[in-house]
């Protein structure tokens, strides 16, 4: 079983005079279970549509998909599922430890693993000293950390992530890259969105890009990496100890590193040159 | 989509209660088609607390007010003419009240002393609260001949006060430009002419009138008088002619003063009295139960 | 949809417009020297300031509460953290109006509780001509209590369908102000009179807007309550199957459109 599976997913809307706007266009796309798959588009591209789909915020025009074997829409997907909505906004009037106890209760928790898990949550998130607050005082970065420990209180088995890391300062980031990195060891799957593509060369195990409703690629990201390979750069100190420093394509290193040996050649640092995860990215939507 | 076990799908919800509605609505309707009338009526606050309330939609609140009542008033006036027995007193009192009220509110609205004119003075015999609350009008519509007029019809016909009744018509012919009130007023300002006068008042009441319950209430009214004038005319032909005066309205028929046999249209029936006036067992008012 | 139910309780008491509106709760303090400015019924002029007072505190919270309930959810996104959890659109929405109702009868109860201490203090000073009957008194606020949470129905109904504030609150508004008046058109469209004056065309206009519109006349029992006379009993129970069935028919529609509603 896909912990994610969607078949055939379009999304049209009626925009402006009456003209329908093809959102997303027959998507497919398999998330096993234990992965952490980043989906990586420009601002517009329909990662956004796909997900409220997921959610059941929004009905798919066209198409299927399931969430841990539940058709989407069903309330039974949503319980298995924690999802962090972009730009997250939470009952302002609330306290962050209210709010998770309410949240808790829909996820029909028992009193005490709910008790237990809020409080950890608030501790690991960094919330503990202001859960008696209501949120209306809360900054964006606070709010966004309600949303992690909303997301991650029930334990479920599958994470749906909308820009979780949009508008964060550099702390805030490292924190769900941690997140994300600590949830993948412990065997649950990921499935975020984004449009920055260093996000995803640190955290993921597989890229779709998607770009005007539609999936261009779909690649592990080692298999990217790899491929983007160009060359690479040695570093040698010769016999005379003059330090050298050349570009060597990937089909001449073997006969350089074999003649700089038999040049009684230092060789100090081989370090390979690749195009990165944005070009990548930037070539596939300028395509 | 999967429900929670205490929910009914909405669907299902919305056809029982469409269902449930439909059954409904006539015993619903026909209860409060039938609600006493008092308390359609209904309570409407005190003018100190109204008159804050309507902040500066007093002229509305006031209109509003005319409205519930002409609305009453039209609900009796129908079941009166369906010649279904009124169940209750008409709440006279409380239509009063209610116009009272809008006059307070608004001191300009003509509807509410026109119509009050029309109850207060025929059905509740309240004539001083009548005049009263012409001349609260007065003071604002000062340029209206009708409160003067009625007024003066107040004075000259239920109160027999000729005097001050002279001076209201005086007045109501000055406003209007027209002599026809003051020469009004000479001709009918005495005991004799008293029917003239109701129907000279009603004819031009019913001129005025665009209210279909009102007209009908003063065309039923003037049909009534039409009637007694007749029958005055054969009484005091007959005293001419016989030099005494007839011992009823039979008597009058029998010999051949008075043609057809006079309908009160209030369903009651003419006769004499002693004096040689004529009245007639309605009292000019619809039957109620309570009578 | 306990817990939607709970939610909506904490937001309303922590709202600011429930605060401010309760401010007016105050009013109960100057009824018994308003209404001794009476001279021939002190008691019924309490009775009448004690029942206009709920009322009219029951119809701002209704409106402003109930049109703006949902509206706010949408406009300020709680909608997409809300209805992604795993709760039915029809449990938040009926979690949402049960809440509501609630609050009015919680609201009602407690103004009630006020207003009956300070008809038994203006009765008790100058005694009333006609003895007040408690039954009559509670049976008149437990009516307007139903009258309102039909009225907060209207405004579910009209909030699922629009995106704005307006709709809500002016529809609702609209709706009550029309309610109160359909009864009497009605009757006057109906009667032998109307028939020369009223045009053919607006005779099935306003026969269907009165089979449309909430008819809230049938829950005004104030004046049974103010002089103390005996409401029809199958009337009353008539009026209490209107409302539910009026109701179910506001929160069938709503839950279907809200159902249908797409959260962009």
């Amino acid at each position: 079983m896909f912990a994610l599976d969607i078949q055939g997913m379009g999304k049209s809307f009626k925009g402006k005079k009456r003209q329908v706007v093809e959102a997303l266009q027959g998507l497919n796309l398999s998330i096993e279970q234990g992965e952490v798959f980043g989906f990586l588009g420009p601002n517009g591209a329909g990662k956004s549509t796909t997900i409220k789909c997921l959610m059941g915020l929004i009905k798919p025009t066209y198409g299927t998909a399931t969430i841990m074997g539940e058709p989407i829409g069903s309330v039974a997907s949503r319980m298995k599922v924690g999802f962090l909505p972009e730009n997250p906004a939470f009952y302002d009037y609330l306290s962050a430890e209210e709010y998770l106890l309410f949240v808790g209760g829909i996820f029909k928790m028992s009193t005490a693993l709910l008790a237990r898990r809020t409080e950890e949550m608030l501790k690991l998130l960094e919330l503990w000293d202001a859960r008696k607050r209501p949120m209306r005082g809360y900054s964006k970065g606070m709010v966004q950390r309600v949303g992690l420990a909303q997301v991650l209180l029930h334990d479920p088995d599958l994470y749906i992530l909308d820009e979780p890391m949009s508008g964060l300062d550099p702390l805030g980031r490292a924190l769900v890259k941690n997140i994300i990195i600590d949830l993948k060891k412990r065997g649950k799957s990921v499935f975020f969105s984004t449009h920055i593509t260093d996000d995803v060369e640190k955290v993921c195990d597989r890229v779709g890009v998607i770009n005007k409703g539609q999936l261009l690629a779909l690649d592990s990201v080692d298999h990217i990496l790899q491929q983007g390979i160009e060359g690479y750069v040695v570093n040698i100190t010769t016999v005379a100890g003059l330090r050298e420093e050349s570009f060597v394509t990937k089909s001449d290193l073997q006969i350089f590193i074999q003649r700089a040996i038999s040049n009684q050649c230092l060789i100090e640092k081989i370090q390979p040159r690749r195009k990165d995860m944005e070009a990548f990215f930037l070539e596939i939507v300028a395509r | 989509m999967k429900y929670n076990k205490f929910l009914i799908p909405p669907h299902l919800l919305c056809l029982s209660g469409l269902l449930l509605y439909c059954l409904l609505i006539g015993p619903f309707t026909s209860y409060m088609r039938n609600k006493p009338i008092e308390e359609k009526l209904g309570y409407v606050p005190s003018i100190k607390l109204l008159k804050p309330l309507s902040a500066d939609q007093k002229e509305l609140t006031a209109a509003s007010l005319v409205f519930k009542v002409m609305m009453y008033f039209g609900g009796l006036v129908s079941k009166a003419e369906q010649g279904t027995l009124i169940e209750q007193q008409p709440d006279l009192q409380g239509m009063s009240r209610l116009l009272h009220n809008a006059v307070r509110l608004d001191p300009y609205n003509m509807d509410a002393y026109y119509f009050a004119q029309g109850f207060l003075t025929w059905d509740a015999r309240q004539f001083k609260v009548a005049n009263d609350l012409l001349d609260y009008g007065m003071k604002y519509r000062d340029w209206d001949w009708q409160l003067p007029y009625f007024a003066g019809f107040n004075h000259a016909f239920f109160l027999k006060e000729y005097a001050k009744a002279a001076e209201y018509y005086k007045r109501a012919g000055e406003l209007s430009g027209y002599d026809m009130y003051k020469s009004l007023a000479g001709r009918y300002l005495q005991e004799s002419g008293q029917t003239e006068l109701a129907i000279g008042y009603l004819h031009g009441m019913l001129r005025n009138a665009n209210n279909q319950a009102v007209r009908q209430n003063y065309q039923t009214r003037l049909k009534a008088f039409q009637e007694v004038l007749r029958i005055e005319q054969a009484r005091d032909q007959f005293k001419a002619e016989r030099g005494g005066l007839p011992g009823s309205v039979e008597q009058l028929l029998q010999q051949g003063y008075l043609k057809p046999v006079p309908v009160d249209p209030y369903g009651g029936r003419f006769y004499l009295e002693p004096s040689g006036k004529v009245a007639t067992t309605s009292k000019f008012a619809f039957a109620t139960k309570n009578k | 949809m306990f817990a939607i139910i709970q939610i909506t309780l904490k937001g309303i008491f922590r709202d600011r417009v429930f605060q401010g509106i309760m401010v007016l709760a105050v009013l109960f303090l100057f009824i018994p020297s308003a209404a001794s400015l009476s001279m021939r019924q002190v008691t019924e002029l309490s009775i009448t300031l004690s029942l206009s007072l709920i009322s009219f505190i029951l119809l701002l919270l209704s409106v402003f509460l109930g049109a703006t309930s949902l509206w706010k959810d949408m406009e300020r996104r709680y909608t997409f953290s809300v209805v992604s959890l795993p709760i039915s659109r029809s449990s938040y929405l009926l979690g949402r109006f049960f809440g509501l109702a609630l609050f009015i009868v919680l609201t009602s109860v407690i103004l009630g509780a006020a207003g009956c201490l300070v008809i038994k203090i203006c009765s008790g000073i100058y005694p009333p001509d006609r003895p007040v009957v408690w039954g009559y008194l509670v049976l008149a606020i437990g009516f307007a209590t139903l009258k309102y949470i039909l009225l907060v129905g209207v405004a579910l109904l009209l909030s699922t369908v629009s995106t704005s504030f307006f709709l809500p609150v002016f529809g609702t508004i609209c709706a009550f102000l029309a309610s109160g008046v359909t009864q009497q058109v009605y009757e006057y469209v109906n009667s032998p009179i109307a028939l020369q004056v009223v045009s053919p065309f607006f005779k099935p206009t306003v026969t269907l807007l009165y089979y449309l519109l909430p008819n809230l006349a049938g829950f005004d029992l104030n004046v049974n309550a103010i002089y103390s006379i005996a409401p029809d009993q199958s009337g009353l129970l008539l009026t209490v199957v209107y409302f539910v069935a009026y109701t179910a028919i506001l929160m069938g529609g709503a839950t279907l459109i809200f159902g249908h509603r797409e959260m962009k």
